[in-house]
């Protein structure tokens, strides 16, 4: 037990120690926060009851969350299974589920300063007012719900060779970032778009974060599609690990 | 080591190198008495319809050094990742320590040094030291940090990037983690592959080192001379198959032997084989190749045995192409990705 406590401290430090992580996890959604705050009044009623700088900072919150679980797996997991050291941790004493695991714990790690942090610059920069309480239940419900992202993030790792990871990590966050609505509301999108967007689980995380806000209560909706994506993602993920194992390339 | 499997192993190998190689070779090494640190019996592993492993057998007694000795793709790797569990046999069982192979790594009392191909087999991002020190917490009794860095003589490199080591150098950190958690058993996959010959030279020692406080050590490589200098035994592999396994001078004579052929009518298999220096005799029709390990004298021998010989020839050779004859002897190939 304590040889997994090691294992997942030298890798939610091994990824907080990458200038390159840090720079793209918090530079992302924080700049874009401020950049976009001035694009519509930020008192602006958007998407039901919301104001344009509640929507952009929990918009932000699923942007960050979703960067950063997918820079943390990824390429970084790809090159690193290629470079032979994920094969060399299957020879040490540690079982062999606990590396992915790991990896999906320590991205986890890494979700929550990002989260807390565009909450911050939500609050000092853009005049978000919450209860304390509101604070903490929003930051709790947006973590969990990036479940689904950690473990995306470790099936593009698992799924795609070192040199296409990036590529497709773009593309995902473009993707699941533009069309799950988290810098338009969805609710100004065309009604073909607005359909797309519900088959999304970022589109879910964001409408689970502004629900509790809007006074909607909880989207059971939304953490029911979250909780499929985890749940089919993970299982494609202990279906690659399987089938590894059974050539020898774990 | 007993005197009669060493004969029936120089036999063996003899006979690979002379002609087709079709006889399995089933000497087992380990003494009676004193688990075997490892034990292969009748292994048959595929990839698809390409057989890496044929009928594989071999024993490893503890505290042995043994080197698996063969070409590029004569089943060296497969045999290793098979013995870390990281592969499962299609037919046959592997036993390590006394166990299965997976239980052995879970238990901490084995390490690996793999094959990386381009990569480093190391965490980027990290120090040196980070990278052992995690490794070490990995297992429950592991070896002082301090003493492992000694043992791979990598005090150096502690304070470095591992993506600022030379390839020379990423081998020698990983010797380290192979060896971190102090394990009895160690496997070592061509581990000086990227090194130059003054650190393959060091790499040896050190490794000699640690395999003289008991431990037994398996490792795979293609050069021959290095089998022959470290290891206590090697085992030929080729085509999945031990093709000859002994300690290293007897499978040096063994391999250094010379093929004497001639014609002859009516030869008398038995009085060839008497001839000195012989060790296998081969009559098909009125050719007779002998094996000897003292050409000059087995010719003597002959011309005073008064055998009517004619078409007299002397081939073979030094130790590099007695190895080749010894592991190209099969040519058929056994699909993979042969044209």
């Amino acid at each position: 037990m304590s040889g997994l406590l090691a294992f997942a401290r030298f890798e939610v430090a091994r990824l907080l120690r990458s200038w390159k992580f840090l720079a793209i996890t918090v530079g992302f959604p924080v700049i874009f926060y401020m950049l976009f705050l001035h694009d519509q009044s930020p008192g602006k009623i958007v998407d039901g009851a919301v104001t344009w700088r509640v929507y952009l900072m929990v918009s932000m919150c699923c942007f960050g969350a979703l960067v950063a679980a997918l820079n943390a797996g990824g390429s970084r997991l790809s090159m690193e299974r290629s470079s032979g050291w994920a094969r060399q941790l299957r020879v040490t004493p540690i079982p062999a589920w606990s590396y992915v695991t790991t990896k999906v714990v320590a991205s986890m790690v890494v979700v929550l300063p990002v989260l807390v942090l565009v909450e911050l610059v939500g609050m000092g920069f853009g005049g978000v007012s919450l209860s304390v309480a509101k604070w903490f239940e929003l930051t709790g419900l947006l973590w969990v719900s990036a479940i689904p992202f950690a473990i995306l993030g470790i099936f593009v790792g698992f799924m795609v060779h070192a040199e296409t990871a990036y590529p497709v990590v773009t593309g995902l966050m473009f993707v699941l970032g533009y069309f799950g609505g988290l810098f338009n509301p969805v609710s100004h999108m065309s009604p073909s778009l607005q359909t797309a967007a519900r088959i999304l689980p970022s589109f879910h995380q964001a409408s689970l974060g502004l629900g509790l806000l809007d006074h909607q209560g909880f989207g059971i909706e939304d953490a029911l599609v979250l909780v499929a994506y985890a749940a089919l993602l993970g299982l494609a993920v202990i279906w690659k690990h399987r089938v590894e194992e059974s050539r020898g390339l774990a | 080591m007993v005197g009669l499997s060493e004969t029936h192993q120089v036999e063996g190998a003899t006979r690979a190198a002379a002609g087709p190689a079709t006889a399995r070779f089933q000497v087992r090494s380990a003494d009676a008495g004193g688990e075997p640190a490892l034990r292969f019996d009748g292994v048959v592993r595929r990839y698809g319809k390409h057989v890496a492993l044929d009928h594989l057998d071999l024993d490893v007694a503890q505290g042995e050094t043994v080197a698996l000795l063969g070409p590029n793709g004569a089943g060296k790797s497969t045999t290793i990742s098979l013995l870390l569990g990281l592969l499962r046999p299609h037919a046959g069982t592997v036993e390590v320590l006394g166990t299965s192979p997976r239980e052995a790594v879970a238990q901490g009392r084995v390490g690996a040094m793999l094959q990386t191909g381009s990569g480093s087999g190391l965490p980027s991002g990290v120090r040196v030291a980070s990278a052992l020190q995690l490794v070490r917490r990995l297992y429950r009794n592991p070896a002082p940090f301090d003493l492992t860095v000694e043992r791979a003589g990598i005090g150096a490199l502690l304070g470095r990037p591992t993506q600022r080591l030379s390839g020379g150098q990423a081998q020698q950190v990983r010797f380290a983690v192979a060896i971190a958690g102090d394990p009895e058993l160690v496997f070592l996959d061509e581990p000086t592959a990227a090194m130059d010959v003054e650190s393959r030279r060091s790499f040896w020692r050190m490794m000699r080192q640690f395999g003289e406080e008991g431990r037994t050590i398996v490792f795979a490589t293609h050069h021959l001379q290095e089998a022959d200098q470290v290891a206590d035994r090697v085992v030929v592999i080729n085509r999945g198959r031990v093709v000859a396994n002994g300690p290293g001078a007897t499978l040096k004579a063994a391999v250094a032997t010379r093929l004497v052929r001639f014609v002859a009518q009516h030869p008398d298999e038995q009085a060839l084989d008497g001839l000195e220096g012989v060790t296998d005799v081969a009559v098909r029709g009125t050719g007779v190749t002998l094996n000897s390990l003292d050409a000059d004298a087995t010719i003597r021998a002959l011309v005073h045995s008064h055998v009517a010989f004619s078409d007299l020839e002397v081939t073979g050779a030094g130790l590099e192409e007695a190895f080749v004859a010894l592991t190209e002897c099969d040519p058929a190939p056994r699909g993979g990705r042969a044209p």
